[in-house]
């Protein structure tokens, strides 16, 4: 049902041909907003979005934007993952916990974490608990599944060979059942990080007063072009700094893991 | 270091259905025996009754004089995929196994380099599952379950994915140990000549549900066409 995410080690060695298709996009993009084709004011130039992008960071609203949305994707992602890894494990372990679970989660899975922000505006008014709760549950549910998925892969006999060997609980679980899921759980949380950033935007939109989206919503009020590609740009380039990070350290701790 | 094992009256069902009947079997301490079968016929349920993986549905099992409620370390196993953990080297795995003694760092080390070095893997010890071959990752497997020093060895068509001359290696190392130790050895595979080259006693399991069609003393020194015939005319009849 779900698409794994690729594997870390999806950017190794790929620079060369991705930094040719950035230039490759990056050329069109000048020729198509320098042609005219383009209605005036629409497109803007790449030398003039790198212009409102180094206007708000010398202003320090970029800075003001990113630390409002970076605490409240993180609170809310911490939260989900915590608690969504939780879940996952005990899901995971105990098949008839989560054969009561699954109708749950299946039903609750397709409804987009945009369409509960009314419903959390509602419960928890505009502040700052509605939009980590809401980016919290969106992490939760999508660390949750993939979490339940690696858990409920770990071989059985890896499990009975520990048992076997004298193993109580507490270590099956440190020793064998951790170490045995630690591919899928940092899956789960790189995928936990792309929903958290997700649910950040629609969180933001739906009612703020600082962060990168509350910024694209102002700035498209104003039509100011430049100044939304800019933000684009920024979300675009923290997802994937975030990503490569997690990637990273997945790397270095599921060392053993060939996938 | 032995235990008698003890199958009386012995059942085992999946849902409704009975996949092992009312099975008795004495296993006296210290011997080896091959429980030989086609696949299917319920080897792998007798052998994880006895290792505590599975519940009787009816009868029990007793190692020594107590009944086999769950797994524990006086049972070692050894499993046909090895089940090794990935994440540690060779060493680890052997050590993990040790753990459970409460042995200083350095002991517990010592230890686990000698049972590595007993299965012939002494260099390997540093080494990943993932960089070690078949017969070396079996090799660690069995380190492992020795190193817990099992009364019983519960051996489930271990050396059942290695190739030819491996397989028979494993099949010399195997007996060497068992000879050097004395534990009792309950090794199930479908394949009569390994049945035949290790054991000293051959049981056929078959029929559905599974039962005991035969039960074979293998002479010292084997190689009995004779018994080989009726063993296969036992496998083929059921
Ligand atoms: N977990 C299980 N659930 C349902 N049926 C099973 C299970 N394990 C084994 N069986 C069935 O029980 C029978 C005996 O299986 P098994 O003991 O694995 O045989 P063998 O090891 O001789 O191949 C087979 O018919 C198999 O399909
Ligand atoms: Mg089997």
């Amino acid at each position: 049902m779900h698409a794994t995410p690729s594997p870390p080690g999806r950017y190794r060695g790929r620079l060369g041909p991705a930094l040719g298709v950035a230039g490759a996009v990056l050329t069109l993009w000048y020729l198509l907003a320098r042609s005219g084709a383009v209605a005036p004011g629409l497109l803007p130039t790449p030398a003039q979005t790198a212009a409102a992008l180094a206007d708000s960071a010398c202003s320090g609203a970029l800075a003001a934007d990113l630390g409002a949305s970076l605490a409240r994707a993180g609170q809310g992602f911490a939260l989900g993952a915590v608690v969504g890894s939780a879940l996952g494990f005990a899901t995971g372990y105990l098949p008839r916990l989560s054969a009561a679970v699954t109708p749950l989660i299946s039903f609750l899975r397709p409804i987009p974490a945009i369409a509960l922000v009314p419903l959390a505006t509602a419960w928890f008014g505009i502040g700052e608990t509605a939009k980590r709760l809401l980016i919290a549950y969106a992490v939760l549910l999508a660390v949750w599944l993939y979490v339940h998925d690696g858990v409920s892969r770990v071989p059985v006999s890896h499990l009975r060979a520990a048992r076997s060997l004298g193993a109580p609980l507490h270590r099956r679980f440190i020793e064998v059942l951790l170490p045995a899921a630690a591919p899928a759980l940092l899956a789960a949380l790189r995928y936990g990080a792309s929903v958290a950033l997700l649910a950040l935007v629609a969180a933001e939109l739906g009612g703020a007063d600082s962060g990168l989206a509350y910024r694209l919503q102002v700035d498209g009020q104003f039509l100011r072009v430049d100044r939304m590609f800019a933000g684009l740009l920024v979300l675009g380039l923290l997802g994937v700094t975030i990503d490569l990070l997690l990637a990273a350290a997945g790397r270095r701790l599921v060392h053993w893991s060939t996938s | 270091m032995s235990l008698e094992v003890r199958l009386e009256g012995l059942s085992a069902h999946y849902g409704d259905t009975r996949v092992l009947d009312r099975t008795d079997l004495r296993l006296p301490a210290g011997s080896f025996t091959a429980l030989l079968g086609p696949s299917g016929c319920g080897k792998s349920t007798v052998l994880n009754l006895v290792a505590g993986f599975v519940r009787a549905s009816e009868g029990r099992v007793t190692a020594g004089s107590a009944p086999v409620r769950g797994p524990g370390p006086e049972r070692g196993v050894v499993f046909q995929h090895y089940a090794l953990f990935p994440w540690r080297t060779a060493r680890g795995n052997v050590e993990f196994a040790l753990k459970r003694l409460g042995l200083p760092r350095p002991e517990r080390r010592r230890r686990a380099l000698a049972a590595l070095a007993e299965v012939g893997l002494a260099d390997g010890a540093e080494k990943y599952p993932a960089q070690l071959s078949g017969g070396m990752q079996q090799r660690v497997a069995l380190a492992r379950a020795l190193a817990a020093e099992p009364e019983v060895l519960l051996m489930d068509e271990p050396f059942g994915a290695l190739d030819a001359l491996t397989r028979t290696r494993m099949q010399h190392l195997l007996r060497a140990l068992w000879q050097r130790r004395g534990t009792t050895v309950l090794f199930v595979t479908h394949d009569i000549d390994e049945a035949l080259a290790l054991a000293e006693r051959v049981i056929v399991l078959g029929g559905t549900p599974g039962r005991i069609l035969a039960d074979h003393t293998v002479p010292a020194g084997s190689g009995d066409p004779d018994l080989r015939a009726l063993i296969a005319h036992h496998l083929g009849s059921d």
